[in-house]
């Protein structure tokens, strides 16, 4: 080594070993955040599952206005696909880089309340949310009596059938009762010498936890069943109400009229299934991919047991809520005001009318929000008349159980419900199971 | 040449006369140079291992004995070995279906791969155009888990593809991964088509090692190709057949992807394993605690298994 190069600062090998160290320590450090300068304006972050293109624009739309017409403080957007949004809550969250809104699913907001995420809604906009939205959309963002955030879609679930495949089997229109839903499942299944479905009479499906589940809580809050107990801290399934639905869903099973094996979001689609429980979100999807058939699908609401017994159904849905992390609380919440409950003109409804921002935006998009004032002008004429049914049940659906452990709760369902379906245990088994699992599950989460 | 890496042995040290101490405090100097020197080099790899291997397994060890919801990790909860026992506790459905599941699917997904690559492996020993046959039978695992999986989730759909040959021959329709006691071996089919691919490249390389003087020597004795095969092939095969049996067992008992796509863990807790059920209640339910619990006992296993399998290898006189 010549004298030079020793005393002439780094050397080619010290240098050589820093620089890993250094990209190392560089990857490993904070992204900028800003710059923090007195003057400059605040920069809010929200985080959603509005990644694809529709959704993406259709809130992009409302935040560059927020943006142009605001200099104090600016809003970010950042979307990852719902199936990645629980995750990236967590992470984001304990990397110490949690988005200052987040818009979860209302299922998590007992874990992510009980985690210290989401942070109370002050008083005044505590008053503002029950004032302004139907009570499912506001459970849905409660915990414990508490309000979290402002409820943007939410899902009123009903039953679709196909008017086609009813007519065919002689039946004049939608059932309303269980005895009636169960004759017109039987008379409208049809199989083939092998035994194949070519018709399911109605449509039970294992394809995951929202549509196993749903379908059978909605049946279950139609027989004035709930699937958690008052206290929330166990499961109410082993009931009357429970044991009726899973009585139902095992006839339809064993006697043909359901095989819960085929995927019925395609089936129904290929005029495959006479009925099935769904959300409203589903309507826009047949209507792009059925093209003209789409006119034989009707919408009605899920039946009930009796004729006389009161409607009842499911709802589920997503709230924006604000970060505990949040340095600047005051500036989300105040956005969130602006988005969720100011009203603005809406060019494709009467002279006068309006509705706020979110609800332009979910209707757009196809979907509903629990404002039923902004769904009426919003939905007025010219709508879709199946999207009636769905509106009509924000007036008496019921919230998705959002407790502590819920998700679990719903995914130990969901496996007793398949159980059930596949003869792997009794009505009788798998109600006792499902309680056993819930309750022991539930109660560790608290 | 003195080779300075050496170690200084204590008779030579013991030896060496006092006024040869400027020398050896001068070599002693330039060997920790060479040590520091050799260590700043390792530093970026050994920062590498401690960042991602010991720190995540210290970490997850903090876990398994903790109550974490994955958001704050001031969060952390100290519950001693309650996540563990919690795995085994009465009416947990860890042990039973959740890990005899792992262990059916990597047994069954070994046995079929393995079987499947030796037969093939020996025919294309034989056959012409060697390359263009191994690039087939490699095709599937160079595509992407997804598409395999939904490609024969509906080729065992009721009406998919397999229904439809039962139904030509007139047998009547199987509900494959709608039934729970036909759901983990259709899947388990499935995994071994996909793994057989890497079997066969392994094995024709092992055929390839075996030296031909044996086959001629077994040829002059009038030995059969039956004969031949358990006599000379299988035995001189052993080598490679371990590799391939610990690696696709290592495999089969931590994979998911498959299942996650074809049947999600389901009907009921039919296809569930191990690593789905760690995901989800890490990801989806925020029991980080259980989660990392269970990756540990997954760990234990996973040893277990290898350990007997180098054992019964190594009995029979061969070292992987």
């Amino acid at each position: 080594m010549t004298p030079s190069r020793r005393t002439g600062g780094l050397s080619r090998r010290h240098f050589a070993l820093a620089l890993p160290s250094a990209l190392l320590a560089s990857g490993c450090a904070a992204p900028h955040q800003g710059t923090g300068r007195p003057g400059d304006p605040i920069v809010l972050t929200l985080l959603s599952h509005y990644a694809s293109g529709e959704l993406k624009e259709a809130l992009q739309g409302p935040v560059d206005e927020w943006n142009a017409t605001h200099d104090r403080v600016k809003v970010r957007t950042k979307a990852v696909e719902f199936t990645d949004l629980l995750t990236t809550f967590m992470v984001r969250q304990a990397a110490g880089q949690g988005a200052d809104i987040i818009q979860p699913y209302c299922l998590w907001n007992g874990q992510l309340v009980q985690a210290g995420v989401l942070r109370p809604a002050p008083s005044e906009h505590t008053a503002e949310i029950t004032r302004g939205y139907g009570k499912a959309a506001v459970g849905a963002a409660s915990v414990g009596g508490k309000v979290y955030g402002y409820p943007t879609e939410v899902q009123t679930y009903a039953l679709y059938y196909n008017k086609r495949l009813l007519r065919e089997a002689g039946i004049v229109g939608p059932p309303r009762t269980w005895r009636e839903l169960e004759e017109t499942a039987y008379r409208t299944a049809k199989r083939d010498r092998y035994g194949n479905t070519l018709v399911q009479g109605f449509g039970l499906s294992t394809y995951d936890d929202s549509t196993t589940v749903g379908q059978t809580l909605a049946l279950l809050n139609a027989a004035g069943g709930t699937f958690v107990s008052a206290d929330g801290r166990g499961t109410a399934i082993d009931s009357t109400a429970g044991r009726a639905v899973f009585d139902l869903e095992h006839r339809l099973v064993v006697k043909g009229a359901s095989a819960p094996g085929i995927n019925v979001y395609k089936a129904f689609q290929s005029g495959q299934v006479a009925m099935v429980v769904s959300a409203g979100w589903w309507t826009g999807s047949l209507k792009a991919q059925m093209g003209k058939d789409y006119r034989d699908v009707g919408v009605a609401p899920v039946p009930v047991p009796k004729a006389d017994d009161a409607p009842a159904t499911l709802s589920t849905g997503f709230m924006l809520g604000v970060n505990t992390a949040s340095e600047h609380p005051r500036e989300a919440w105040e956005f969130l005001r602006w988005l969720n409950t100011e009203k603005v003109d809406v060019k494709s409804a009467r002279k006068g009318a309006t509705a706020t921002r979110m609800s332009s935006l979910q209707v757009s998009v196809g979907s509903l929000t629990g404002r039923a004032d902004d769904m009426r002008t919003l939905l007025g004429q010219g709508s879709d008349p199946n999207l009636r049914p769905f509106l009509d049940a924000l007036a008496y659906a019921v919230p998705e159980p959002n407790v502590p452990g819920a998700q679990q709760a719903k995914s130990l369902l969901r496996k007793n419900i398949e159980a059930l379906w596949t003869g792997q245990q009794s009505v009788d088994e798998a109600l006792r199971t499902t309680r056993r699992q819930v309750d022991q599950e539930v109660s560790r989460s608290w | 040449m003195v080779n300075t890496l050496a170690p200084e042995t204590t008779e030579r040290a013991a030896h060496s006369p006092r006024s040869a101490g400027p020398a050896v405090d001068g070599r002693r100097r330039a060997r920790r140079h060479q040590a520091v020197v050799a260590y700043l080099f390792l530093a970026p790899t050994l920062l590498f291992f401690a960042v991602f291997l010991i720190l995540p397994l210290g970490f997850a060890l903090l876990l398994s004995m903790s109550r974490w919801a994955g958001f704050d990790l001031d969060d952390i909860d100290p519950v001693g070995l309650d996540n563990f026992t919690g795995l085994f506790a009465d009416g947990s459905t860890f042990l039973t279906p959740i890990l005899t599941n792992t262990l059916l699917f990597a047994l069954g997904t070994v046995a079929l791969a393995l079987a499947g690559s030796v037969v093939v492996a020996t025919c294309i020993n034989n056959l012409r155009f060697q390359g263009l046959w191994r690039t087939l039978y490699f095709l599937p695992i160079v595509t992407t888990v997804v598409a395999v999986g939904n490609v024969w989730k509906y080729m065992y759909e009721p009406g998919g593809l397999v229904n439809g040959v039962l139904n030509a021959l007139g047998l009547g329709s199987v509900a494959f991964l709608q039934d729970p006691d036909t759901a983990l071996p259709s899947v388990v089919v499935v995994q071994a088509w996909a793994s057989v691919g890497s079997a066969i490249l392994i094995l024709t390389a092992g055929l390839k090692s075996i030296p031909e003087s044996y086959y001629e020597a077994a040829a002059l004795d009038g030995a059969g190709p039956v004969t031949v095969f358990w006599k000379i092939t299988l035995p001189l095969l052993r080598p490679s057949l371990l590799f391939v049996c610990i690696t696709q067992f290592l495999t089969g008992l931590q994979s998911f992807a498959l299942i996650i796509v074809m049947t999600k863990g389901g009907p009921g807790d039919a296809t569930n394993v191990a690593a789905l059920e760690m995901y989800r209640q890490a990801f989806s339910y925020g029991d980080w605690g259980t989660a990392s619990a269970a990756a540990f006992m997954l760990f234990v296993v996973v040893l277990l298994v290898t350990l007997v399998q180098l054992w019964i290898f190594r009995r029979k006189g061969e070292d992987a």
